[in-house]
């Protein structure tokens, strides 16, 4: 029956009850919202990247991680990719090439990785094939063909089907220079690696290189689903104790940084505007056991303990902010879901997204532990704002608050 | 042993300037059954005694015994339940809870103490059967005249079970017709749980029907009569 006598004080003043109410709902909606987006420009710029060129997982020689030389490749990449095409988890790999160096125009010259690749493995990979703007990714139809960012071709003043110089040293320090043949422009989200990756057939680099069998710097893999992440990490890590397997976190660790951060940010935010809800909510309560202070003496009076009393203004702020803070998540809840399953076009902002490495179409999402840390958010908050109001109604002297009120 | 018993009580109030004496040495005893009116001039100290015979207020010196146990002496804690297994109150005015009904108000004292759903239900029909509000349990305060609610405040007052109980000025709101209805009402649940009526009244229609008049004034007390 208190719960009851608890719920049907929230109801006495519907006016304000559901002022109060709107505020939570819409203030949480908003929080959650905002929040839902800056997660959901946090993990596009995370799926951009591992569809980029990221992948999921990568594996290195330990010496290329200290110093990306020509010389610091995997001994026995044949080992790695023959346990690759066993595993489940594994959807495709890339085993690239990767040499830094120069490219060259008539006009400028750029610091590049020159990344040489299996064009259909590449394709199986990443995602790059769709980010072509111009022509089309690596063939067999040309000699020797390059495929290189807009931004890059902008730079040296190259079009499509222009030659470009790629300058780099084999594994003896000898400069070896390379001509090759634009067939494709890629333009994808981050202008950063748009001006500074080229990618060419590994073929044509390792006959440069003067080696015999392509020489694998990297191998990025994509797995089936993110969720496996961790189990194929350890198996690739106990099989290959001299290779060194990352997952994209440790490679991008500023992607990783930037993930947690937007999640302390969301929280933050919803934490400054719940802050800001208690004020408002103390406010409501006072205002109520005010307006019954005649009522509560007589509840004392004829033998409500304080502690009872307490805990029903205690239970009218909860449910106050309950449903408040339900509404809201539902308000929330549906906007995001609506705006995750639609997105929300920014290309309008596209030049300031693409410096960030982010998509112009976002699509904001909200992990299901957000929702229930947000829960336990309000109610923590609800128990402080009645902690003023419930403390004054246990403060009243029963006699003096039937007799004076 | 008397049911009541008042020993050398005084009660000044020191909240302000001058200190207000409400209550000088006042000396009297209640028993079991008894329908007594406790009357005399605004701020003769009528109400002050009342609050402190139910344990709401505290004298400055002297004692009350409530069937042989002091309570003067009790912690606060101590009296809130001593309060709610021993004494009814009625009080003048707005004594339910408003966004309870009839019988959840009278169910609502039982709850407290601890009463099953299903007793403290049956026992709150039968109280306001009682009362002669059978055909009104599911109506809110709002929706009862002015002596109804007294009605339902008499039956929450009965509902504990308790040794007596203390009404403060329950007709001042009433009109004449209720207020003979009302005190009908509680002259036969006198008779009936012989049950201890005290009322604190200057009405002189309650003071007509009371069984015992105590006159105060300036605090002291000043007449007996049976």
């Amino acid at each position: 029956m208190l719960f009851l006598l608890a719920w049907r004080n929230v109801w006495r003043n519907v006016k304000r009850s559901t002022i109060i109410i709107v505020s939570i709902a819409l203030g949480l909606a908003g929080g959650l919202f905002a929040g839902a987006v800056m997660m959901g420009m946090g993990e596009s710029m995370i799926n951009s990247a591992i569809d980029r060129n990221l992948g999921h997982l990568q594996i290195h020689s330990p010496a290329y991680r200290r110093d990306a030389l020509v010389s610091n490749y995997i001994r026995s990449p044949q080992k790695v990719l023959s346990l690759l095409d066993t595993l489940g988890s594994v959807k495709a790999y890339s085993a690239r090439t990767l040499l830094e160096g120069m490219a060259s125009s008539a006009n400028s010259s750029y610091g590049v990785t020159i990344t040489g690749v299996d064009p259909e493995r590449e394709r199986e990979t990443t995602a790059l094939v769709s980010m072509l703007v111009a022509g089309n990714f690596l063939a067999d139809k040309y000699r020797t063909q390059a495929v290189i960012g807009k931004k890059l071709a902008e730079r040296l003043g190259l079009k499509l089907k222009s030659k470009i110089i790629l300058t780099f040293q084999d594994r003896s320090g000898e400069i070896v220079y390379m001509a090759a043949r634009i067939v494709g422009l890629f333009k994808t989200e981050s202008t950063a690696f748009d001006e500074m990756t080229v990618f060419v057939r590994q073929k044509d680099v390792t006959r440069l290189l003067g080696a015999r069998k392509p020489l694998i710097h990297e191998i990025a893999i994509r797995l089936k689903n993110s969720s496996t992440l961790p189990a194929t990490k350890t198996r690739l890590a106990s099989g290959f104790s001299d290779l060194k397997v990352e997952e994209w976190r440790e490679i991008a660790p500023e992607l990783a940084f930037m993930s947690t951060s937007v999640e302390s940010f969301t929280y933050l935010f919803v934490a400054i505007i719940i802050f800001a809800l208690i004020f408002g909510i103390t406010n409501t309560m006072l205002m109520a056991v005010m307006e019954r202070i005649h009522e509560l003496g007589i509840l004392m009076a004829v033998g409500m303990k304080r502690g009872r009393v307490f805990i029903m203004i205690l239970m009218e702020t909860l449910l106050l902010s309950f449903v408040g803070g339900m509404l809201g998540m539902l308000i929330g809840g549906a906007a995001i879901a609506w705006f995750n399953h639609f997105g929300i076009d920014l290309s309008a902002f596209a030049q300031g997204l693409e410096g960030f490495g982010s998509g112009t179409t976002l699509y904001p999402y909200l992990p299901g532990v957000m929702y229930a840390a947000l829960t336990v958010m309000i109610v923590v908050a609800a128990n402080i704002s009645a902690l003023m109001p419930a403390w004054k109604a246990v403060r009243l002297k029963p006699a003096q608050a039937v007799r004076v009120y | 042993m008397a049911l009541i018993d008042v020993r050398h009580i005084t009660k000044t109030y020191n909240s302000t300037a001058v200190p207000v004496h409400a209550l000088r040495d006042v000396n009297v005893h209640f028993e079991k059954k008894e329908f007594t009116a406790i009357v005399g001039p605004s701020g003769s100290g009528k109400t002050t005694l009342l609050n402190i015979l139910g344990g709401l207020d505290a004298p400055t010196s002297g004692e009350v015994l409530i069937g042989g146990q002091n309570i003067t002496g009790m912690k606060e804690s101590a009296l809130v339940e001593f309060r709610l297994r021993h004494i009814g109150f009625v009080f003048q005015a707005y004594n339910l809870i408003p966004v309870l009904t009839a019988i959840e108000n009278v169910e609502f004292i039982m709850l407290l103490q601890g009463v099953g759903k299903k007793e403290r239900h049956e026992r709150a029909r039968t109280l306001l059967a009682d009362v002669g509000l059978a055909d009104r349990l599911d109506s809110r305060p709002s929706q009862l005249s002015g002596g109804q609610q007294q009605r339902v405040a008499v039956a929450r007052a009965l509902a504990s079970r308790p040794r007596f109980v203390l009404a403060d000025e329950p007709t001042a709101n009433l009109d004449s017709e209720s207020t003979t209805s009302l005190l009908d009402m509680m002259e036969e649940m006198n008779a009936k749980y012989e049950m201890t009526f005290i009322f604190s009244t200057h009405d002189a229609r309650v003071i007509e029907r009371a069984h015992r008049v105590i006159t105060l004034e300036d605090g002291r007390f000043q007449e007996d009569k049976q």
